[in-house]
């Protein structure tokens, strides 16, 4: 199903929260969804590595993967995507490589050597698939994007350091959507730069600030069906959504509420209660410098909350409109709106 | 040999900060003394560190847990173009010993360093004030169970003992009356660590908790507030005298513990005397304060004469090896290092603080300084050593073992050694030869010399003296 010419846009409600601090989660830097709906969320920190497996209803599947430098193992995961066969694939910036495991986390194989020439990398970080299931990866200290076959062969490379249009300044996040067209969060030049899948410059949107289509140091990108682009706005604690042309359309600050996990936990514990109820709860429903952000094709959409340990869904609701639904395209805006 | 300006220059960095590169070094010797004190003293001249790359690998600051935060101050007295900025921070932390194992909350710890950096080269009422406000103090010392009517003593009475007057400069009644005026002074209880995570917590005043009655305080008398309180402390001569003296043991030479002060004297009183009258000249700026001391004879005088704490010996043969210039996945080692050295930062052992001096040094860390130190110089690749060696290739021809001992001892500090270990190490060199880097078939083995003599060198009784 192809874009649709323009959407009505009903809302992008909050609809849940999964998972909590070291029981089900330990700082989200990312999520991939597996089969069947399965969470698969990325962990890392300087203290443990790991990927945890939760239902979309919070139950803990368990886990794989554990802080370390042998194969199997994470050191600083930084991205996971899973493969048409839900194979998944885990960029690691500290070992300088791409490790696969099966969709139970059996390790299956590893690619990637340190260095600055052609397929070798220097702390990748993003990567994504294109319809091929071609893997592009945000080369961080690089300052490119480099194209690999599945399994490690190199295919292609663009960008330089710097600030100019196809130049990176330690790229992170990194996205395709379906039109093959390649979405990178220019991290430290705090914009989204959008390319064809080979590579040549289109657009670019965002600059240094905390305002709307201002960035503090964008790490996470992903673009849905519809054309619209999620921005992990790291610094800024929140989410920004644009729609395929980069226009700012709305944001998301965080509306977490107590997980199933968390209710659970909570109830057990009668200190941790009398706290909680001598304290003020407002910004525990915020977004704590989130890394990621994903969506699926139903429209959830899913931010692994970093700094709070848990992942906060909402789900997109609009009307697609075809092009004789909705007025043509007005040049300047208009007071006429009654 | 170095000149006496470079050597002063490697001093005052050593003690206003964490030691300089050999570049840096240069730099700064070439600026002249007086304006070098005066960009250290003003440290605002100077961007702060970057610290959107220790997020992105380190993790989100103000959420991790305290030895990643000690990993990442580390890295900060490494590389922050504001050394003395740093250097306060670890100073009061010393003096305000506050330990994070008692509240297991590092937010709050983290908080009260970031408060230390940012006010410690303020006046001395200002960082009073700052500190019966932190959370981290106020659960420390159970000011958040200081009631009118059921008073807590505890921080009033470490107020006046550890934080600024010392034993015998005060009454049990100015306790009691100073513990009354601080009723009330708490903060906010901040969410719990699950399920999501730790949130910081607040100062916060309690109106109906504060005892508001009459209370006479070092011969004032009045409705005394907390404020109150430390605007007559800040006005003693005892507390002049007090912090004259801690900031002597710190950055000029070691002191008895502070438990002795009472009945020891300093060790030089004429030093006390001069940071004494800066204090009241400035009206207790401790910026005017650092300037005189680091301007004074007395400091300028006092090379090696203090023993490195565990964060100065570490930071400092970063500095040298030029380890740690970007994150990595060591960071946690070098926060271990300095705990297994008996300095974990954020967790000092009691609200007294580490003893200092000799006191740092025993049979087991010892071992620990001279391992840590050894094991960073020993790779030639570091960009720090690299630099030294082909530092002497430049020098072109072949150096004699004197002329190469004396131009690493140069090249590490400039660092003076006493006769027996130089003439351990004039053996050393003198097994070897020569040294010539240039020769193709000799360069190999003579890294490996240069390297093991710097091994030698940070090994040495000496380099653990700042």
């Amino acid at each position: 199903m192809g874009r649709p010419y323009a959407m009505l846009r009903a809302g992008f409600p909050y609809v849940k929260t999964v998972g909590m601090r070291r029981m089900t989660v330990n700082f989200p830097v990312d999520l991939a969804i597996g089969k069947e709906g399965v969470l698969h969320i990325l962990c890392r920190n300087e203290e443990g590595a790991m990927v945890r497996r939760l239902t979309g209803e919070d139950e803990d599947l368990g886990s794989f993967g554990s802080l370390g430098v042998g194969d199997g193992q994470l050191r600083w995961p930084v991205s996971i995507i899973a493969d048409r066969e839900g194979n998944l694939f885990v960029s690691d910036e500290a070992l300088h490589r791409i490790s696969k495991f099966s969709p139970q986390g059996e390790f299956l194989g590893k690619w990637g050597s340190h260095g600055a020439g052609d397929g070798e990398l220097n702390a990748p970080s993003g990567i994504a698939f294109d319809k091929d299931e071609n893997i592009y990866v945000a080369d961080a200290l690089n300052h490119r994007i480099q194209l690999f076959t599945k399994d490690g062969g190199f295919l292609a490379k663009w960008g330089s350091h710097g600030a100019g249009d196809g130049q990176f300044n330690m790229p992170w996040g990194v996205a395709v959507d379906e039109l093959g067209d390649v979405y990178v969060a220019d991290w430290r030049n705090d914009r989204i730069q959008k390319f064809t899948g080979g590579g040549r410059f289109i657009f670019k949107f965002g600059r240094s600030g905390s305002g709307e289509s201002e960035f503090h140091r964008p790490a996470g990108v992903t673009v849905d069906r519809d054309g619209d682009v999620y921005v992990a706005d790291t610094g800024n604690n929140r989410v920004q959504l644009f729609n395929h042309e980069g226009r700012y359309v709305q944001k998301f600050l965080g509306d977490a509420t107590l997980s199933k996990s968390a209710r659970a936990y909570m109830l057990a514990n009668p200190m941790f209660l009398r706290l909680r109820d001598m304290a003020v709860i407002d910004e525990q429903k915020l977004f704590r410098s989130p890394r990621s952000v994903r969506v699926d094709d139903q429209g959830f959409m899913y931010v692994p909350d970093y700094g709070s340990f848990r992942v906060q869904i909402y789900r997109k609701d609009v009307e697609r409109l075809r092009e004789d639904q909705i007025a043509a395209p007005l040049r300047s805006p208009s007071l006429l709106t009654a | 040999m170095a000149s006496d300006n470079l050597a002063l220059t490697a001093h005052l960095m050593r003690r206003a900060g964490f030691g300089s590169t050999r570049g840096e070094l240069e730099a700064h010797a070439a600026r002249g003394y007086a304006d070098l004190v005066e960009d250290l003293v003003n440290p605002e001249r100077f961007p702060e560190v970057e610290e959107d790359v220790l997020e992105r690998y380190y993790g989100w600051l103000e959420g991790v847990q305290g030895q990643v935060w000690a990993a990442v101050w580390i890295y900060r007295m490494v590389n922050s173009q504001r050394p003395l900025e740093e250097k306060m921070a670890l100073f009061w932390h010393h003096v305000f010993a506050t330990g994070v194992s008692k509240s297991d909350h590092p937010p709050s710890s983290i908080q009260q360093i970031k408060t230390f950096r940012r006010v410690g080269l303020s006046s001395l009422r200002e960082i009073l004030l700052e500190l019966s406000r932190d959370p981290a103090m106020v659960f420390w010392l159970d000011n958040n169970e200081n009631r009118k009517g059921a008073p807590n003593e505890n921080y009033g009475r470490e107020l006046l003992e550890l934080f600024s007057m010392g034993v015998g400069n005060y009454s049990e009644t100015d306790v009691k009356m100073a513990a009354r005026a601080f009723t009330g002074w708490t903060f906010a209880q901040p969410l719990g660590l699950y399920p999501y995570g730790f949130y910081p917590s607040r100062f916060v005043y309690r109106e109906e908790d504060h005892d508001d009655g009459v209370k006479t305080f070092l011969g004032s008398e009045g409705n005394l507030n907390g404020h109150d309180v430390i605007d007559i402390i800040a006005g003693q001569p005892a507390t002049a005298r007090f912090i004259a003296r801690h900031l002597y043991n710190f950055f000029v030479a070691d002191e008895p513990q502070v438990p002795a002060w009472s009945v020891a004297p300093p060790r030089d009183p004429e030093a006390i005397d001069a940071l004494v009258q800066a204090y009241f000249d400035s009206g207790g700026e401790m910026r005017s304060v650092m300037r005189v001391l680091f301007n004074s004879d007395f400091f300028k005088e006092s090379r090696f004469k203090r023993i490195k704490s565990p964060a100065e010996l570490v930071a400092g043969v970063m500095k040298l090896t030029g380890a740690n210039r970007f994150p990595d996945t060591r960071a946690l080692d070098y926060a271990d290092a300095t705990a297994a050295m008996g300095q974990q930062l954020l967790n000092p052992p009691t609200v007294e603080g580490w003893h200092t001096g000799m006191e740092w040094i025993d049979g087991g860390t010892l071992n620990e300084r001279v391992n840590f130190a050894v094991g960073q110089a020993q790779d030639a690749a570091s960009p720090g050593v690299k630099a030294i060696i082909d530092r002497l290739a430049r020098e072109g021809a072949p150096l004699s073992p004197k002329e190469f001992l004396d131009r690493c001892l140069d090249l590490v500090g400039p660092l003076t050694v006493g006769e027996e270990t130089r003439d351990a190490l004039l053996r050393h060199a003198s097994a070897g030869g020569d040294l010539d880097l240039n020769a193709d078939a000799q360069r190999e083995a003579g890294e490996g010399r240069v390297l093991r003599m710097l091994q030698l060198i940070v090994a040495s009784r000496e380099y653990q003296f700042a």
